[in-house]
């Protein structure tokens, strides 16, 4: 369970001229387990802003969130990394590795937080990633110089090589064919169907449908825009 | 969960000048803590004070060692000769200030393993094997002196010198400083997997907050010996709250 109450947030940008960007006021949402939300609205009205702010990215003025009922405290770092550990799993929109490591290690390491048996993991991680068409001989080559799609196909199995009970999803079918969609689009309602907390930002109609997704349009929930 | 290691209120003067002020920090097993700023900006001295090479003027070091907690800078000095060659370690930004040039790599690894007592030459010699294969230099350069590496080899032999004894917190000032790119991401890439492996807890210093975004789950800003900003190193880097945080962010170049 994802829940967002009262949520204020502005960026302060003091090195242009102390700029005040209110972004939230009064932002309410709620994401019960099993269930996906897809955030809508025109491009700038903070649809990645509320993922970050779930993910503790981004710090938020006034108001909680609590996720599976432990609160987002900047105050604690530890208690953010401790729930991005066991509860909460992220897919970005890019791919933000370090250079020359193997797209198999990429995708095991997640799940090498909670399992240290790599034989096991590295099962895991090589039927996701044919899962996802990944072509087996690029496993032990870095991402980096992959396709666009093929990234963000890495980026995806990475994220959902484990079972999070909050998922978000910032465009994770954004740049793929549309076989590969579909394939994205399968693996992430087994996800819901487990019971897992999931919102997202999906670029088009189709995938939203897909997911059988509420609709959540930003601008009517918050009253800053 | 305890922390590993406390730092609060630490000071450091260098007569009037300022080397780092107030300075507080918590390290947690397993985690990773950041110290950026520009140069000049404290960052050395602060990982140098609270590592044992100055002595700060005030402040509070507390370490966890599982056992009991440790005012480190309350105890005898051979005790904290002792806690340097086993519970701590420090890797330097030059290699040539972490290791003995005229002796074999090998010896080089075996230092600490000697110095904590242990004399079986066949053990050591395993041991040695097992951290040069770690850091993937090849076993065949163990007798080699280490004027022989490259600047990324002698980093590696560094850290596995370092490691050999098995530290519970690593302090690093710029490990990869003085390395080309290619270089820099092997190290970057070994670093990470080792903190994983061993469940390491690290301090460490840099300048390339892109190295910091890939190593630190927490990260300390500093300005003029003090600390601006502090906290979730995602969120201090994506929503800096300090203006200088915020020009140190946005300074980055793209590439």
């Amino acid at each position: 369970m994802i829940e967002l109450n009262k949520i204020t947030k502005k960026f302060t940008l003091h090195n242009q001229g102390k700029t005040n960007i209110l972004v939230f006021n009064n932002l309410n949402l709620k994401i019960n387990p099993g269930e996906i939300v897809a955030l809508t609205g025109p491009s700038g009205v903070g649809k990645s802003s509320i993922l970050k702010m779930i993910y503790g990215n981004y710090v938020f003025q006034s108001g909680q969130i609590k996720i599976n009922n432990h609160n987002i405290d900047h105050i604690y770092p530890r208690n953010i990394i401790e729930l991005r550990k066991n509860i909460i799993g992220y897919v970005s929109q890019f791919l933000r590795v370090i250079p020359r490591v193997p797209t198999i290690e990429i995708v095991m390491e997640p799940l090498l937080e909670i399992n240290s048996d790599k034989d096991e993991v590295r099962e895991k991680a090589e039927k996701i990633l044919l899962k996802l068409n990944i072509d087996k001989n690029l496993w032990n080559l870095s991402p980096l110089t992959f396709s666009g799609g093929e990234q963000q196909r890495v980026n995806v199995a990475r994220g959902l090589i484990r079972n999070y009970p909050c998922l978000l999803l910032d465009e994770p079918t954004a740049s793929l064919d549309s076989v590969n969609k579909d394939i994205v689009l399968n693996l992430i309602n087994e996800k819901k169907d487990s019971g897992s907390s999931i919102i997202g930002i999906f670029h088009d109609e189709y995938s939203r449908k897909y997911l059988n997704a509420r609709e959540i349009d930003i601008t009517k929930i918050s009253d800053a825009k | 969960m305890q922390p590993i290691l406390s730092v609060h209120n630490l000071n450091k003067y260098y007569g009037n000048q300022v080397g780092c002020k107030n300075m507080n920090l918590t390290l947690y097993p397993g985690e990773v803590v950041g110290v950026v700023g520009e140069s000049g900006s404290g960052k050395t001295t602060f990982i140098n004070s609270i590592s044992g090479n100055l002595i700060p003027d005030s402040g509070k070091i507390l370490i966890e060692t599982g056992n009991e907690t440790i005012d480190f800078l309350e105890i005898s000095e051979s005790l904290k000769r002792l806690l340097i060659r086993t519970e701590l370690a420090f890797v330097h930004q030059n290699p040539r200030d972490g290791l003995r040039l005229d002796v074999s790599a090998g010896g080089n690894i075996s230092e600490r393993l000697m110095s904590i007592g242990q004399r079986n030459y066949g053990n050591i010699r395993q041991t040695i094997f097992k951290w040069l294969d770690k850091v993937e230099i090849d076993k065949s350069r163990v007798d080699d002196f280490p004027r022989t590496f490259s600047g990324g080899m002698l980093q590696r032999l560094q850290i596995a010198k370092n490691l050999v004894t098995s530290p519970k917190i690593i302090f690093m000032d710029e490990p990869t400083g003085g390395l080309d790119v290619s270089v820099q991401a092997k190290i970057l890439d070994l670093l990470r997997k080792l903190v994983r492996e061993l469940n390491l807890s690290v301090v460490i210093v840099s300048h390339d907050l892109a190295v910091i975004r890939l190593l630190a789950d927490k990260i300390i800003v500093m300005k003029n010996g003090e600390a601006v900003e502090s906290g979730l190193c995602d969120q201090v880097l994506d929503d800096p709250q300090h203006s200088y945080t915020q020009l140190l962010v946005s300074s980055v170049l793209q590439v």
